[in-house]
């Protein structure tokens, strides 16, 4: 079952149209690496298809039902979370807080709550748990009450993946998760993933670089450049393809 | 009819004044980000000063406009040097700035009361003798300012088109990080565009002073958001934008006095109409009429 | 006087302090709250209780127009639409002779009863208490201490609510967005729904100092709620430390003593001023010290220098 469908978006600003009539769809479970050369639009996909940026043209679905016209806070909570290049995470805010803010159903987000206190500290505690343990899992359980701007961009990786997966979500789009971070925290985050998916069914659809952990980890790979798709298909069909090549190596000759 | 031509031509003064001033005031935002809240006592310390010379001391009144014209620059420089250059430094933000800018003017304006006191004044001219256009009373006056007005909106437009300083302006406002790693001297386009803002204070001032026939302290205050609405309606950071919107809003808000609007506007609400103006642009449109956004909207 | 000050920063400090909303308007809301009393008391006979409770309504309502219209914008662009927002109702009670009487305040709202002001019931009030305190404090005992004594109990009340409000995971969500948008909003949370929030919450403490204000002074009128009144809030908010809410009555004392010294303090240097001199004086003094405060110190007496310079 298409747990999202992408149907021939595109969006153009400033002059430029990063992307052109994209098609696909993503079944529910599953994991997909969107790759691709640089400025083929892929983080541009991702901001469509979360709600950052509008498109112009064509339809998203998410289970069934269509979220191109929503805003992106609503599109989160029906389930279709991401995280961002070069992670953000909130510096002023603990590495605790940063974690609860993501645990959906927060009596303290509506005002009128603001009178029965008690509810809300019951979910604070609450929340608190579930940070804590989220935190145990990457092991990060020291830095929990220190300000989040502390942590080295890997461990911000973690914490922002951590957070997305706080929110308890059905489609996690992680953009570049493992950019810039050393070997051993990626084991970390590919156990991590590894474990939610079991547990939890959730689907990944994935931006990366690194070529030789997407090809060992994906069930599916889908290549983009110049804005739209040019390949899809299994990891091994793309290695072989010459379109994908040459995007990657500009219009090199191959062979000899 | 005459209605008509009465308020066009008070729209295309008040309009050439707005577009002087909203100069200014747009070239800090597009270059230094800073919405400058002491614009206004700029306007009100340019026509003292020039009232100063020019009646206290009886100096020639052209005289008189350039002298006030370069105190105008040189406390803009010096505030520059002092304090700006120093917020920048330490990066300061958008508050900071706000409030800093606030309080410069907060400081102005007792100044400026102080040294000149607050009753009202008048230049010396005769601002009596008026024309008869068919039918609309053309105050000499203001015709006079009319001309050297639209002759210094050119000569702006030449500036900023032409002059290598100018262009380097629109070149940091545009791209700050690049303009700077292409060998465009920061410093140098920081400073010219104070210097500039200061020299076009005064001559709004002054200009404002004559067109209303008399002034106080209040002047430049109570038409700062005017020259604000100017601002966004040309288009934040476009410095040509600031031309256009000034003219478009001054002309707008007299020729609201028409009938046709609503059985027109009385005209003590006309700074309602520049304040609306100002609120329904950053609505509706808040790219201004040329349709660019710069920096961040 | 302070005491107002203080209730009227608490809103800013809402506003800003939590969510990082730069209002520059507040004073609008103070005006709204305070001429909605005077005119449904005196024109439409109201009790001054009701008056008051929809006069802040009103204030809130106020706010909300504001954000629902302008929130959208960025920083900047909102600050100048809030600020055209508090002059064109500014400009409004100006020129509604009729309503608001005009240039000449309130004592020009058309009243069926003939003269009077609008302080009917809280008079009662404050005569009590200037009633038992004259056995103490004879002639000490004036109206203006009464008024003192009602205020500031209120503004400790609503300081303390303050603090518990920005201890709860709504002002989380705010904090956070004061960093980036984006975070929360790929949350869940609706970025625009919390801050409009905070700016009618601060909306009405600025429409309960607007009431204060009003009886204190018996009398409103349009100069009352210039532009520069926001910005009286605003220093003591950022002297207070705009991201906590402890300092806002040590800044308030402070701004109240800058206000009351320049007209009151009759030694030398001061004496050397006439009286428009001082008001002089006292805008200048602002200023210095508004400047003072962001380029030395922009954390205020009790603020983190960290997250000042975040902005």
């Amino acid at each position: 079952m298409a747990i999202l469908e992408v149907r021939d978006i595109s969006v153009s600003f400033g002059g430029i149209k990063p992307v052109r009539g994209v098609s696909f769809s993503v079944e529910a479970g599953s994991f997909t690496s969107i790759i691709g050369p640089n400025g083929a639009g892929k983080t541009s996909l991702f901001n469509l298809i979360s709600g950052v940026n509008k498109i112009d043209a064509g339809e998203i679905l998410f289970k069934g039902q269509t979220i191109h016209k929503l805003h992106a806070h609503e599109i989160a909570s029906r389930g279709l979370v991401r995280t961002f290049q070069g992670a953000k995470v909130i510096k002023r805010l603990t590495v605790a807080e940063n974690l609860m803010m993501a645990v959906q159903g927060n009596p303290g987000d509506s005002l009128w709550r603001f009178f029965t206190p008690r509810s809300r500290s019951k979910f604070e505690k609450h929340a608190r748990e579930l940070a804590m343990e989220r935190l145990d899992r990457v092991g990060m359980t020291k830095y929990a009450d220190e300000f989040a701007g502390i942590l080295s961009g890997g461990q911000r990786k973690l914490l922002d993946l951590s957070r997305a997966l706080m929110t308890n979500p059905s489609m996690i789009l992680l953009d570049e998760p493992f950019a810039g971070v050393n070997p051993t925290l990626v084991e970390k985050l590919l156990e991590v993933l590894a474990t939610m998916r079991k547990q939890h069914e959730i689907t990944f659809l994935l931006i990366e670089h690194d070529l030789e952990t997407v090809m060992n980890i994906s069930e599916r790979v889908i290549v983009m450049a110049e804005g739209k798709i040019i390949a899809d298909g299994l990891p091994n069909s793309i290695y072989e393809n010459e379109q994908v090549v040459d995007a990657y190596l500009g219009s090199r000759k191959r062979g000899a | 009819m005459t209605d008509l031509i009465q308020y066009l031509f008070n729209g295309l003064v008040a309009g050439s004044i707005f577009a002087i001033a909203a100069v200014g005031i747009s070239l800090l935002y597009s270059v230094l980000r800073l919405v400058n809240f002491a614009a206004g006592d700029f306007l009100t310390l340019g026509a003292f000063i020039t009232y100063f010379f020019s009646v206290t001391l009886e100096i020639n009144f052209i005289l008189s406009i350039i002298i006030s014209m370069l105190a105008g620059m040189a406390i803009c420089w010096f505030l520059e040097l002092v304090l700006w250059r120093n917020l920048r430094r330490n990066k300061a933000g958008t508050l900071a700035l706000f409030l800093v800018a606030t309080g410069v003017a907060l400081m102005l304006r007792p100044i400026i009361q102080y040294i000149f006191g607050t009753e009202t004044r008048r230049f010396n001219v005769d601002i009596l003798k008026t024309y008869d256009f068919f039918g609309a009373r053309i105050p000499q006056t203001q015709l006079v300012v009319l001309v050297f007005a639209t002759i210094s909106i050119l000569l702006i437009a030449l500036f900023m088109a032409k002059a290598r300083i100018g262009k380097d302006m629109r070149a940091y406002a545009n791209n700050p990080s690049l303009a700077a790693v292409s060998g465009i001297n920061v410093d140098r386009v920081v400073m010219a565009t104070w210097l500039i803002s200061g020299a076009l204070g005064s001559l709004a001032g002054v200009f404002q002073g004559l067109v209303q026939g008399q002034f106080n302290n209040a002047m430049g205050e109570t038409l700062l958001l005017s020259f604000f609405a100017a601002v966004v309606l040309g288009t934040i950071g476009d410095a040509y934008g600031a031309l256009v919107g000034g003219l478009l809003l001054g002309l707008f808000m007299e020729l609201s006095q028409l009938d046709i609007f609503f059985g027109g506007v009385p005209s003590n609400y006309k700074p309602v109409v520049a304040f609306a103006a100002l609120v329904l642009v950053l609505l509706f449109k808040p790219e201004g009429l040329f349709g660019y956004r710069s920096r961040k909207v | 006087m302070a005491g107002i000050y203080g209730v009227f920063s608490l809103g800013l400090q809402i506003q800003y302090g939590v969510a990082g909303v730069m209002n520059f308007g507040h004073v609008g809301m103070m005006a709204i709250t305070g001429y909605a009393i005077a005119i449904l008391v005196i024109r439409f006979q109201w009790s001054f209780w009701w008056a008051a409770f929809v006069g802040v309504a009103l204030a809130a309502l106020g706010g909300a127009l504001l954000g629902l219209s302008t929130l959208r914008l960025s920083g900047d662009y909102f600050a100048i639409a809030s600020i055209a927002f508090a002059e064109i109702t500014r400009y409004w009670i100006l020129n509604s002779d009729g309503i608001t009487g005009g240039a000449q305040g309130t004592l020009a709202i058309p009243n069926p009863r003939g003269f009077g002001g609008y302080t009917d019931e809280p008079e009662v009030i404050l005569t009590w208490i200037v009633d038992r305190l004259t056995p103490y404090l004879g002639d000490n005992a004036s109206r203006d201490l009464a008024v003192l004594l009602v205020v500031w109990p209120f503004f400790f009340l609503f300081l303390w609510i303050s603090a518990r409000l920005q201890k709860t995971s709504w002002a989380r969500v705010l904090r956070a967005t004061r960093e980036d948008d984006d975070v929360p909003r790929s949350l869940g949370k609706n970025v625009f729904r919390f801050r409009l929030q905070a700016l009618v919450i601060g909306s009405v403490f600025g429409g309960i100092a607007g009431a204060f204000w009003a009886v204190q002074f018996m009398l409103l009128a349009p100069e009352d709620f210039l532009r520069i009144v926001t910005f009286y809030g605003w220093m003591i908010l950022i002297l207070a430390g705009a991201t906590r809410v402890k300092g806002l009555a040590i800044a308030a004392i402070f701004f109240g003593f800058l206000y009351g010294a320049t007209r009151f303090v009759e030694f030398w240097p001061i004496s050397l001023l006439s009286a428009p001199e001082r008001s002089y004086l006292r805008i200048f003094l602002i200023g210095v010290v508004l400047i003072a405060l962001m380029v030395k110190r922009p954390q205020g007496l009790f603020g983190k220098r960290q997250e000042m310079v975040l902005e």
